[in-house]
């Protein structure tokens, strides 16, 4: 009843509310942050506008230079052929970009999910946890290529650094994907046990993994991907062998486009597959199988 | 004989929530105790100090005669394979099978090594298969348990505690997520509990009309403090309303339907 009075007064006085207001009413809220948002907006436009117009093109002629693009693209993408490399020699560097892959991913999740066990503040103290994140903070701050580099002083480039660098990454990106999904775990289920009389790794490997093996598996799987790419891309830029090789030898030092171009489907259809297998995955542990 | 006794608890989480103030009780073996009390008065607080879930202020509890406050981190759990706990949110593994979550019930006798790896010996499975059987929860064997019902989900709960083989059952608000039917379900299996195989049973429950009907005995709870102790029978509208203060209009309590069982 009396409830029922205060909304009837609150309704029928709307003292200074906005609908009594004249202007015509904003679904928008303009604030600080609009505003500057708008502005940079704007000023980013007009300085890209004005940049195309002052460019020094020198002697480029547009029309010729997108032409040749799309000839050179045609050459890639539709007269793929090998020739310094033999089938088998390319499919063996695949092989070895992938051992690259599957080391580096698989040393980084063991390490990140005993990590991320006492970085997740549901399972840990709260000293270790900080302590343990800021770690991490740091370390994906710093690209995966520049940690290669850091640790090519040390051994040299080649695989060694490549290994090395790439799993120093890995580790940092999943012990914070991996105790964020600890973390959401309901914190129900750990109570249930530890008052039963189970005890912290019981719990972790009877309770918090098993409930949170989907997101596990799906976020190493991910890296997964971005691993074969940086494994592409060290076999390139460090030296480390494998597919990514084999592209630079061909297209830097051979400048033969349609080599590239075969390489290149090589790797996309290996990216298919990892793509295919881990949507099937995902599919079948969240349990709609 | 008592099996459990609390002397002077008394739980402040911080400076101004004083959630238990000089609480005593003695609970005796096979007894079935319903504490009831509004929201926020302390039940859950009271339930967990018994198995040190929550650490009390002051005062201590001995169970079987042992001081609990006292126990070192082995003991503390040695002491808790003794107390089943039941939950309103069941807080089972939802990925994992019912038969896997009721065995969970054993991993307090365990050793590390056997708990991780989840090995269990031929009694225990035999002891689970049983409990299963008891439960009704044949059928759902091998089902994970995010498929059950909310029912069975608690039919689970159970298993999970009997199998722990405790003495004392601590239920907070065990039919506080389910409808009638299951309800009646969960009670009667609970009542079973304490009378057929004399586990003593400690129950938060918000309605007084199941208290009254399945109780030993009835403990009142009202902004901390322990307002009444009795007999079902001993329970009066007014005792309900001191206990439940100015929201004891809006419950529309029953008295005349107590005692059935
Ligand atoms: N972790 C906590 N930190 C601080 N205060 C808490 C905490 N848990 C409970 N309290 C407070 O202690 C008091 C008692 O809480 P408790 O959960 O024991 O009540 P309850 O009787 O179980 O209530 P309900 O029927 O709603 O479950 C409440 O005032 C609550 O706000
Ligand atoms: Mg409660």
């Amino acid at each position: 009843m009396q409830m029922e009075e205060t909304l009837n007064t609150a309704w029928e006085e709307p003292s200074n509310d906005i609908s009594n207001d004249e202007r015509p009413m904003s679904i928008r809220k303009i604030s600080k942050a609009s505003i500057v948002m708008n502005a940079t907006l704007l000023f980013l436009a007009i300085v890209s506008i004005y940049a195309f117009f002052t460019f020094d093109y020198k002697n480029v002629n547009l029309i010729e230079a997108f032409s040749s693009t799309f000839y050179n693209l045609k050459i890639v993408f539709l007269e793929p052929h090998l020739k310094h490399f033999s089938v088998h020699e390319t499919i063996w560097q695949l092989i070895v970009t992938l051992g690259l892959t599957v080391l580096t991913t698989l040393i980084g999740s063991v390490i990140a999910l005993f990590f991320g066990l006492f970085a997740a503040q549901n399972l840990s103290t709260k000293l270790a946890s900080n302590i343990i994140k800021a770690v991490v903070a740091f370390i994906r701050a710093v690209p995966t290529v520049l940690w290669v580099l850091i640790f090519a002083v040390a051994a040299g480039l080649g695989s060694v650094a490549a290994v090395i660098g790439i799993t120093f990454h890995t580790i940092g990106y999943l012990i914070k994907a991996f105790s964020e999904s600890f973390e959401e775990l309901d914190k129900g289920v750990i109570e249930a046990l530890k008052g039963s009389g189970a005890n912290w790794w019981q719990i972790v490997f009877q309770a918090v993994i098993p409930s949170c093996a989907s997101y596990l598996i799906s976020w190493t799987f991910l890296r997964f991907e971005i691993n074969f790419t940086y494994a592409i891309l060290m076999g390139a830029a460090a030296g480390a062998g494998g597919i990514g090789f084999d592209l630079y030898m061909a297209g830097g030092h051979y400048f033969d486009l349609r080599e590239v171009g075969f390489i290149t489907y090589i790797i996309l259809a290996v990216a298919l597959v990892l793509e295919v297998i881990s949507t099937r995955m995902k599919v079948k542990l969240s349990g709609f199988d | 004989m008592p099996l459990l006794e609390i002397k002077n608890l008394t739980k402040k989480y911080n400076a101004d929530t004083l959630a238990l103030s000089d609480v005593n009780l003695t609970i005796n073996e096979g007894e079935f105790v319903s504490v009831i009390g509004p929201s926020g008065a302390g039940k859950s607080t009271l339930l967990r100090c018994i198995n040190r879930m929550i650490e009390a202020s002051s005062g201590y509890i001995l169970f079987d005669g042992v001081n609990v406050s006292t126990l070192s981190k082995n003991e503390l759990r040695n002491l808790r394979t003794k107390i089943g706990m039941i939950f309103q949110h069941y807080n089972l593994v939802d990925r994992l099978s019912v038969i896997e979550n009721i065995l969970h019930g054993r991993l307090g006798y365990k050793n590390t090594f056997e708990g991780i790896f989840g090995i269990y010996n031929e009694e225990e499975k035999k002891s689970a298969f049983k409990i299963i059987e008891i439960l009704g929860l044949k059928e759902q064997v091998y089902k994970r348990c995010d498929q059950l019902s909310g029912g069975q989900k608690q039919r689970v709960g159970i298993g999970r505690a009997l199998i722990q083989k405790p003495r004392l059952m601590l239920c907070d608000e065990p039919i506080a997520s389910l409808d009638p039917n299951a309800s009646k379900i969960i009670m009667d299996h609970l009542r079973n509990i304490s009378s057929k195989m004399g586990i003593t049973c400690l129950v938060n429950l918000h309605q007084v009309n199941v208290a009254l009907k399945y109780s030993d005995r009835i403990i009142g709870i009202n902004s901390s403090k322990v307002v009444f102790d009795g007999a079902p029978s001993e329970m009066t509208s007014d005792i309900v309303y001191s206990i439940y203060g100015s929201e004891a209009e809006e419950l529309d309590i029953d008295i005349g339907g107590r005692n059935a069982s």
